[in-house]
């Protein structure tokens, strides 16, 4: 039942990803989409004929379903709104199956990417390998100062122990993650979501090939990556607020409530360091990227010092 | 006020700030524009100044909130102001090539905040609630001092100094909980001449040898 929650991600994501649009056009001064186009720009694709390049193989055709099979599976693992009783929610999937779960999804990504043999393509892999290599290790690694402070890598057992930022570690991790997180949704100082103009595109490179309801999977697939990890920064730093099971009648609104709260203030944050950045250079990335990094070690041995 | 107390002792309220103090002063390492360290300084200085306060809410010594305050009126204001003008006049947006490349300082930066850490694991300290904060300030200390061996600006120079200055008046204050305040004025007052004083210094270089970069000093005048 717990693992059913992945459906809330599935639904929404679209809605995430339109309200983080609309934050950003507000943000910048502009009107912007309504907070549903992202559905009705997921149906039209539905509706659209695709058309598949005659170089491609069947990685062209086999990585959309893997890339949203990975996307679910890893959102199996994560305790949405509750994150069950201690008994219950041993079953529901750890840290480490997660991030190598959405490892996955990511190889067949870059191979689809290379698959049709185009010049952006391969561009957009490459660019996807080098980020995907700087970024993992940070993530991981601020994943794990939670997981240490918690005593276990079983993302509810996480979530049901801390509550707010409880110590100057998880700050450190936080931080480090936020900077992961930016660069894992490919967002503005690392990608530039909105446009597939450029020719520093990382995203939007690999899947410049794919049209229809191929194209549709993938956004579908990045949108809940996305709304899964900001799920995966709540329940780790922030899980105050979460549902654990056998609680009183009114808890699951108020978990709801709490969620969408602090789903809404991340989606803020995001559209906020969006508008106020510039797009980095690809070879600067990595003094990005490494600074985030040494966040990252900097919290676990902060948590390994002072004990807390 | 007692629920503040309460409250300060309930949640590592002086973790957090000296743990962003560390922040900042790491940001300050890895930033290029002389303006953005600029405000990293302000912002340790505004943490350094919540500290003081936070321990003399915490432990009700009167003459902390004095010394808060002349951190705020000093390291807050008056200081940046100053250098604020030194910026603008030499006309030195960003640090030209450091000795050491961005991720390789923050490398070292880590590898100091580890040797730190391990070797302050224990000890008698006179102040109990200060054993994070004397390690963290400690780490300030060094990371500062290895930004100004780094640098070759003498504007980013003076900034790792002012750094280094807070990272001091940290280590000091969680073993005493403070110095009695005519000292601290003293002290925040030599700052404030210093960087007077080193702001006239800066003008002359770079009336003299057109460049604040601190290499051309060796080179012969023609």
């Amino acid at each position: 039942m717990l693992n059913l929650q992945v459906l809330i991600i599935v639904i929404f994501s679209p809605l995430l990803q339109g309200v983080i649009k609309k934050l950003k056009a507000l943000a910048q001064g502009r009107v912007g989409a309504r907070v549903l186009q992202p559905y009705w720009d997921l149906l039209r694709l539905f509706k659209k004929e695709m058309v598949v390049p005659e170089s491609a193989s069947w990685v062209f055709r086999a990585a959309p379903f893997i890339v949203f099979a990975s996307a679910l599976a890893a959102g199996m693992m994560l305790p949405v709104l509750s994150a069950g009783d201690p008994v219950k929610s041993f079953r529901m999937g750890d840290i480490i199956a997660l991030l190598y779960t959405l490892a996955l999804g990511r190889f067949f990504l870059t191979l689809a990417g290379l698959d049709a043999g185009t010049a952006f393509g391969g561009e957009g892999s490459s660019r996807e390998a080098t980020v995907a290599i700087l970024v993992e290790p940070t993530m991981a690694l601020a994943i794990f100062t939670a997981a240490i402070a918690a005593g276990s890598t079983s993302i509810a057992a996480i979530s049901r122990s801390t509550d707010i930022l409880q110590s100057p570690a998880h700050v450190l991790a936080f931080a480090a993650f936020f900077v992961a997180l930016i660069a894992e949704t490919g967002r503005i100082p690392v990608d530039n979501p909105d446009t597939h103009l450029e020719l520093t595109m990382i995203h939007e490179g690999m899947v410049l090939e794919y049209s229809g309801g191929y194209l549709a999977l993938l956004e579908l697939a990045h949108f809940m990556k996305q709304m899964l990890l900001f799920t995966l920064a709540i329940d780790l730093f922030f899980p105050y607020g979460i549902s654990q099971g056998g609680a009183t009648p009114y808890a699951p609104a108020l978990a709801v409530a709490y969620y969408a709260l602090k789903l809404l203030v991340l989606a803020a944050a995001m559209a906020f360091t969006e508008s106020s950045r510039a797009k980095m250079r690809f070879f600067q990335l990595p003094s990005l990227l490494g600074g985030a990094f040494v966040l990252a070690l900097l919290s676990i041995i902060t948590f390994v010092m002072l004990g807390r | 006020m007692p629920l503040v107390k309460r409250w300060i002792e309930v949640y590592p309220v002086t973790d957090f700030i000296s743990i962003g103090m560390l922040l900042s002063v790491v940001a300050m390492s890895s930033i290029r524009r002389v303006e953005s360290s600029l405000k990293a300084y302000v912002i340790n200085s505004w943490l350094l100044a919540g500290l003081v306060a936070a321990f003399a809410v915490w432990l009700s010594i009167p003459h902390l909130y004095a010394a808060a305050f002349f951190i705020i009126a000093g390291k807050c204001v008056l200081i940046p102001f100053f250098l604020r003008k030194i910026i603008r006049e030499l006309k030195v947006a960003r640090e030209a090539e450091p000795y050491v490349s961005t991720p390789v300082a923050l490398i070292i930066c880590f590898a100091l905040v580890v040797l730190v850490y391990s070797f302050i694991s224990e000890g008698v300290f006179v102040a109990g609630a200060a054993k994070t904060v004397l390690k963290v300030s400690v780490s300030i200390i060094l990371i500062s001092l290895f930004t100004m061996i780094t640098r070759r600006k003498a504007v980013t120079q003076v900034m790792g100094l002012l750094f280094m200055e807070n990272g001091l008046f940290l280590a000091g204050f969680s073993l005493t909980y403070g110095m009695p305040t005519l000292i601290e004025l003293g002290v925040l007052f030599d700052m404030l001449m210093g960087v007077m004083i080193l702001g006239l210094f800066l003008t002359q270089i770079k009336k003299s040898f057109v460049s604040v970069d601190l290499d051309k000093l060796t080179n012969l005048k023609g």
